[in-house]
């Protein structure tokens, strides 16, 4: 497994220049104050969304077996149908009752995909958005990993304001794109590639020059554009300075081979029209690069909310649930619509079981495991249909990091769902006083 | 009379131009308000702080009084107000005060949009990237594969600039796309060997198969190459001859290119083609050897790349391929001359006579093909010149200056070329060839952003109509329009003479653009984007419902609406005929999906005139648009509704607002209503029947067509286990009170009443794809002026075009 470590690159390509080194002595660099804390203890973060909220039967009929929030209050909390898998997982997981974005209240009913990771509120015509948490994570102990985050989802790409398909923005609220691909993310993260060391490095040099040309360049065409393209081209240059970043990193990397890992378990072809194994190779893929600690901060969007182009719509159909995602979520007051769409949801929980169950398996350095060290956030931004409160969510996990676990607590619809996020990222050691709309921290969870 | 009334806002609502407001604030408005809500949110009472009285009615200018609108209109929507001990409003006061407060908020929306009429910076989409690396290298292959999808515009085009964005992510993709494409466009070394290998006979592959060159079904002729190259041009050339079958489908011929890996495959396929004829013929195949699966050079079990060849007719019927014979084998034990007789079991291949074959005489493989060495793709790069051996530097800079102007689509300055050599000659001493010098300094270029995005600089920053393009800026905005790539060396020469822009000099550009092969990707980008063709790939067929259901059709309706938009293009047709048309565009698997007798016999489309009573006919009744807009087992009249409303009519409905209640009903004989009573009863909430009215009934007309686009007159629906039939019902009310049933009336309508309408809306979606942005209130006169153009040239799309490339808009910046 590879180490975490952090050196000058410019120390080590004046002191090197060419000659290729040898793992130890990479490792006896010392790493930064900031990367310190998080070298010794590995914190990861994972956020998986699903579209259009979650089965939330009324009353007291039948259907409240396929609640998705499961009954009851505090450690007496019963599972209902759809969950049940997650039964073992009790003591590893919380429920969360009520919470919302306020800032999405306002917002229509599929269009708040965008910010249950950021909590912004879209203002003007351009929608812009702000940093999600993943991303403030990754900015923090992003340095020590050779990939600072790992962003997925079914239809890839950014999407379109409103009906986004990636849930990770960075700094300046700019969508960064999901990768939709097994194939391409496998290679990333574990691929080989087959040009020499040697070959490599200087390649990487050749960019580090490209990209302070470019820059350079980049300016003076900048100040001839009018001032909207401006605003469009500021996105480019953003962009050369992060890929700068990354050759900087890249070059760090270099001489650390990748992690080797056996590839002949995972579907890396399977796409959209084989949803059983692209959702179990997606969570693969996350499990993966967490146990070689490739990245510590992965999302991944099942599916958006754009019921006319999202390319997940078709999922419950091709395994057969009878209807689109869609049409599920739509269909759930008729009835048996309830029974319909909680089997569609307790599908996706038996997989969501299997990663926390890969995850809990697998040991960590200190007798502990990954688990316990790894914050999992399950849910969605609408409580069912069009409805932007009281989102089903679940958070599993991490708590060697300070999480209480084993309960289902009801926050009422008062509490801002940011309150989560702060409590989220304080104990993955990313200091904040707040975050967004935030009013306090969610002390029921912390230990 | 209140219903005609209560309908007018959905129509109008969401029109941003549309030239009449409907209702009035003093008149309509707040009479309303004054009776019902004042009492509460008025002088003496302002409860939870509203007060309307006072509330301004400036929406544009007053962000916090619009999001009050905002939050009454939801409460209206979702029955919150009035309460419910205060009297229900009159369907024609909710009307006014729902519809001009929608009416308020579009027009809000669409300000906050504008670009003032301004094109905004547009990078290169993935299919423009790809086409321009193809040919800026001069070699053909998936440049774009690791980038991720575009982001389309509202109005679903995927060339305009305010949607499309960049990324770090991106950036490195074109970075390690430009390096793989310059290493193969630039060789090195000498002239490879050619290799030609031809075989009249199959080889045969691991295990038993029917290795032939009479190919029915099932049947293979394999062509085995021991030796071949790694990289470069082949063409693999069939001589074959067709043996038909009389009423039968042409017999369609497959190669395909891989190798076998003990167990597995890995093939490619080159290509399929209908044979036709019964004397020979011979059919060229072309790719690149790295752009296939090839076996790697290391010892293999199997050695040989193999080109395959097959017979891909099929009429759905199953046929054995073979049967068992057994035979009686005599031996003679050789020791005492006794004859034994053995029982043997045989595999024979059946000949049926029904199945069309397809007769191989020769395959032959020529690698590596090029005309010179190095091959052009290399010399247009490394352009041959006397400096070339004058000094590496010089040489440099020139290769550069050269492959900079193509690439940036204009001249260039000294001073652009020598700040990208700057690069070159950091690099040159710490590589070993000059061509790994030039190529990470081309990569450079190809990265800038002068290559990836259409810039047009505007030093005094000033944009907008007033300011006309230069001519190469104007050059590239053609080529992007209707070839989807960079300007050809024509258009670079016209620009810099200045002769482009020359009406008579652009008008045959034009023409000599549309008969290009290129102008395939205008009718391919367009007509996929505006018409959202891309909704087949997105539903999933219930086989349970459609038997004998095969995906493999979906590319062929794709194809329909695209052929059948490339026929009224090409041969200036009416674009009227998009609403209705006496001919379809049909292949043989299309025309037998819909039951279209006496139709074409192969894969290539081909007119058909449909007699006076077809139920097909105009983009209404192709498989595309009704599958792509139903459920996959149903029907879906509410986007087929929005489908017709969005893409034809240019007026798409208000999306649906927060905390809309579902379709949802507790009534348990719900699932025995047929659609348009469920639909009914969705309108019998007051919130829904809002805009739904002004929906639904676009979709219920065509109701007479399944999932799959076949003609009904029955639902079916599966209750339980079983399928119930409910009789299809396709009379229903449009949003203007006429009653019409099914899809000859609806049509019908289209065209009587709703012509102009189309017009404008086709040449809006047009207008905005030339120019890669979204048309705006700003636009309104050059739609106008533009539409009148068009209704006067009978509706011809190459008359439009014409129009818009020689109209002020698509010359200005």
């Amino acid at each position: 497994m590879n180490k975490p470590w952090h050196l000058d690159r410019r120390t080590f390509l004046r002191g090197t220049a060419g000659v290729s080194l040898s793992l130890p002595f990479l490792e006896c660099m010392g790493a930064t104050e900031k990367t310190t804390v998080a070298a010794s203890k590995p914190v990861r973060l994972c956020a998986v969304y699903f579209p259009y909220g979650a089965a939330t039967p009324r009353g007291k009929d039948a259907d409240l077996n396929w609640s998705w929030m499961p009954q009851g209050e505090g450690a007496d909390f019963q599972l209902g149908e759809s969950l049940k898998s997650l039964e073992p997982f009790r003591d590893d997981i919380t429920f969360l009752k009520g919470l919302s974005h306020l800032n999405g209240r306002k917002m229509g009913g599929h269009d708040t995909a965008d910010i249950w990771l950021t909590g912004a509120q879209f203002k003007g015509g351009q929608f812009r958005n702000s940093v999600s948490i993943d991303q403030l994570a990754a900015q923090q102990f992003g340095d020590a990993t050779r990939y600072s985050s790992l962003t997925m989802s079914t239809d890839g790409g950014v999407g379109e304001p409103t009906r986004s398909s990636t849930l990770s923005f960075g700094r300046n609220g700019q969508p960064i794109p999901a990768h939709n691909r097994p194939r391409l993310i496998f290679d990333r993260l574990f691929g080989v590639n087959p040009e020499s060391a040697e070959k490599q490095r200087q390649e990487l040099v050749n960019s580090g020059s490209m990209l302070d040309l470019l820059l350079d360049h980049s300016k003076s065409v900048r100040k001839n554009l009018g001032k909207q393209d401006q605003q469009k081209f500021d996105e480019y240059l953003e962009s050369v300075r992060a890929i700068e970043k990354r050759v900087d990193r890249s070059q760090r990397w270099l001489d650390i081979p990748k992690p080797e890992v056996d590839a002949s378990g995972l579907h890396l072809d399977s796409d959209d029209n084989t949803p059983e194994e692209y959702i179990q190779t997606m969570y693969d893929l996350i499990f993966l690069a967490f146990q070689t600690d490739s990245t510590r901060v992965a999302t991944y969007q099942i599916g958006n909310m754009n019921g006319a182009t999202s390319v997940a719509g078709k999922f419950p159909q091709l395994l057969d649930f009878g209807g689109t995602l869609h049409n599920l979520a739509h269909g759930a007051g008729k009835p048996g619509g309830m029974e319909k769409l909680g089997k569609w949801e307790k599908y996706l929980a038996e997989k969501l079981t299997g990663f926390l169950e890969r995850l809990r398996s697998t040991e960590e350095g200190d007798g502990g495991h990954l688990l316990d060290s790894t914050m999992v956030l399950y849910g969605s931004s609408n409580s069912n249909t069009h409805n932007n409160t009281n989102y089903p969510l679940m958070l599993a996990g991490g708590k060697k990091l300070g999480l209480k676990h084993g309960q289902l607590v009801n926050y009422g619809a008062d509490t801002p769902l940011t309150n989560l996020h702060v409590t989220m990222l304080n104990r993955l050691g990313v200091p904040s006083d707040g975050f967004v709309d935030s009013t306090g921290e969610l002390t029921e969870i912390m230990s | 009379m209140n219903c005609l009334f209560a309908t007018a806002c959905f129509l109008f609502a969401s029109i941003i131009f549309s030239a009449e407001e409907k209702f009035d604030y003093a008149r309509d408005v707040r009479p309303v308000l004054e009776q019902h809500c004042f009492k509460c949110h008025g002088p003496e009472k302002q409860k939870s702080d509203v007060r309307f009285d006072t509330l301004s009615t400036d929406f544009l200018k007053d962000r916090p009084a619009a999001e009050t609108w905002h939050d009454a209109l939801n409460a209206l929507q979702l029955g919150e107000m009035p309460p419910d001990d205060e009297p229900e409003l009159s369907a024609k006061d909710r009307a006014a005060l729902t519809g001009w407060i929608e009416h308020q908020i579009a027009t809000r929306r669409a300000a906050q949009k504008s670009t003032g009429g301004e094109v905004i910076l547009r990078r290169l989409n993935r299919v423009e990237y790809e086409n321009t690396m193809s040919d800026l290298l001069g070699i053909r292959a998936d440049y774009a594969v690791n980038l991720p999808p575009d982001t389309p515009s509202e109005d679903g085009f995927k060339n305009n600039g305010a949607a499309l964005s960049m990324s770090p992510m991106q950036l490195e993709y074109y970075l390690q796309a430009a390096r793989d494409g310059l290493s193969r466009a630039i060789v090195t070394g000498p002239a490879p060997e050619k290799l030609k290998v031809t075989a009249t006979e199959s080889a045969t592959d691991k295990g038993k198969g029917n290795y032939t060159n009479r190919l029915g079904q099932g049947a293979k002729f394999i062509l085995k190459l021991e030796d071949f190259p790694y990289e470069g041009d082949f063409i693999v050339r069939i001589k074959a001859r067709a043996e038909l079958v009389d009423g039968a489908d042409f017999p369609r011929m497959k190669a395909t290119f891989g190798f076998r890996a003990d167990t597995q495959t890995p093939f490619a396929e080159l290509g399929e083609v209908d044979v036709k004829s019964a004397e020979p013929e011979v059919f060229e195949f072309r790719g690149r050897m790295e752009q296939l699966p090839l076996q790697s050079r290391t010892q293999s079990k199997y050695p040989g790349q193999l080109v395959w060849i097959t017979n891909e007719w099929d009429d759905g019927k199953k046929r054995p391929i073979s049967r068992q014979v057994e035979t009686i084998e005599e031996k003679k034990n050789p020791k005492n001359g006794k004859i034994t007789k053995k029982k043997v079991k045989k595999t024979e291949y059946i000949d049926y006579p029904d199945v069309p074959k397809i007769v191989i005489e020769s395959v032959e493989y020529e690698g590596l093909v090029f005309e010179s060495w190095p091959p052009r793709h290399h010399a247009q790069i490394l352009i041959p010149s006397e400096k070339r051996e004058t000094g590496e530097l010089v040489y440099a800079e020139e290769v550069v200056a050269n492959f900079m102007r193509r690439a940036y689509r204009r001249p260039v300055e000294d001073a652009e070329v020598k700040s990208m050599l700057r690069l070159y000659s950091r690099i040159r001493p710490t590589v070993d060839s000059f061509e790994e010098a030039i190529r990470e300094t081309l990569a450079l270029v190809l990265v800038s952003p002068d290559f990836l995005y259409l810039v047009e600089p505007e030093p005094g920053g000033k944009k907008g109509t007033e300011t006309p393009l230069t001519d190469f800026e104007f050059a590239s905005r053609l080529s992007y329009f209707l070839w989807s790539t960079m300007p050809d060396e024509r258009l670079f020469d016209l620009a810099s003479t200045g002769e482009l822009r020359k009406p008579k000099v652009l008008a045959a550009e034009v023409d000599r653009m549309l008969e290009d092969e290129r102008s395939q990707q205008f009718v391919e980008q367009f007509s996929h984007q505006w018409l959202d063709l891309g909704s087949v790939g997105r539903v999933a067929v219930n086989p349970e419902y459609y038997e004998g259901w095969d995906n493999a059709i979906k590319p062929h309706m794709q194809a329909e609406t695209r052929e059948f938009f490339e026929e009224i293009l090409q041969n200036e047709l009416s674009a009227l005929n998009f609403l209705d048309s006496d001919f379809a565009m049909l292949n043989a698997p299309l025309a037998r999906h819909y039951g279209i007798e006496n139709g074409p016999r192969g894969m290539e489309f081909e007119r058909v005139d449909l007699p006076a009573d077809s139920i097909r006919g105009g983009l209404l009744t192709q498989a595309s648009v009704l599958l792509g807009h139903s459920t996959g087992e149903d029907s879906h009249p509410i986007l087929r509704a929005v489908w017709i409303r969005e893409r034809l009519l240019d007026d798409p409905p208000a999306p649906p607002p927060p905390n809309a209640p579902e379709l949802d009903s507790e009534n348990p004989d719900f699932a025995k209503l047929s659609v348009r009573q469920q639909l009914e009863a969705h309108r019998e909430e007051a919130a829904c029947n809002d805009c739904h009215r002004g929906i639904d009934p676009w979709g219920i007309a065509l109701e007479n067509f399944d999932a799959i686009g076949n003609w009904r007159v029955e639902v079916r629906r599966k209750n339980g286990r079983k399928f119930v039939k409910l009789p299809a019902e396709t009379e229903t009310e449009l949003p203007d009170g006429t009653v019409i049933s099914g899809v000859d009336e609806l049509k019908q309508y289209l065209l009587e009443k709703r012509k102009d309408q189309f017009a404008k809306a086709f040449v809006s979606r047009l207008t905005g794809y030339a120019l890669g942005r979204t048309i705006e209130f700003e636009d309104e006169e050059a739609i106008e002026t533009l539409t009148d153009d068009f209704k006067q040239q009978d509706y011809r799309i190459q008359s439009l075009i014409q129009a818009i490339t020689s109209h002020k808009i698509f010359q200005s910046k």
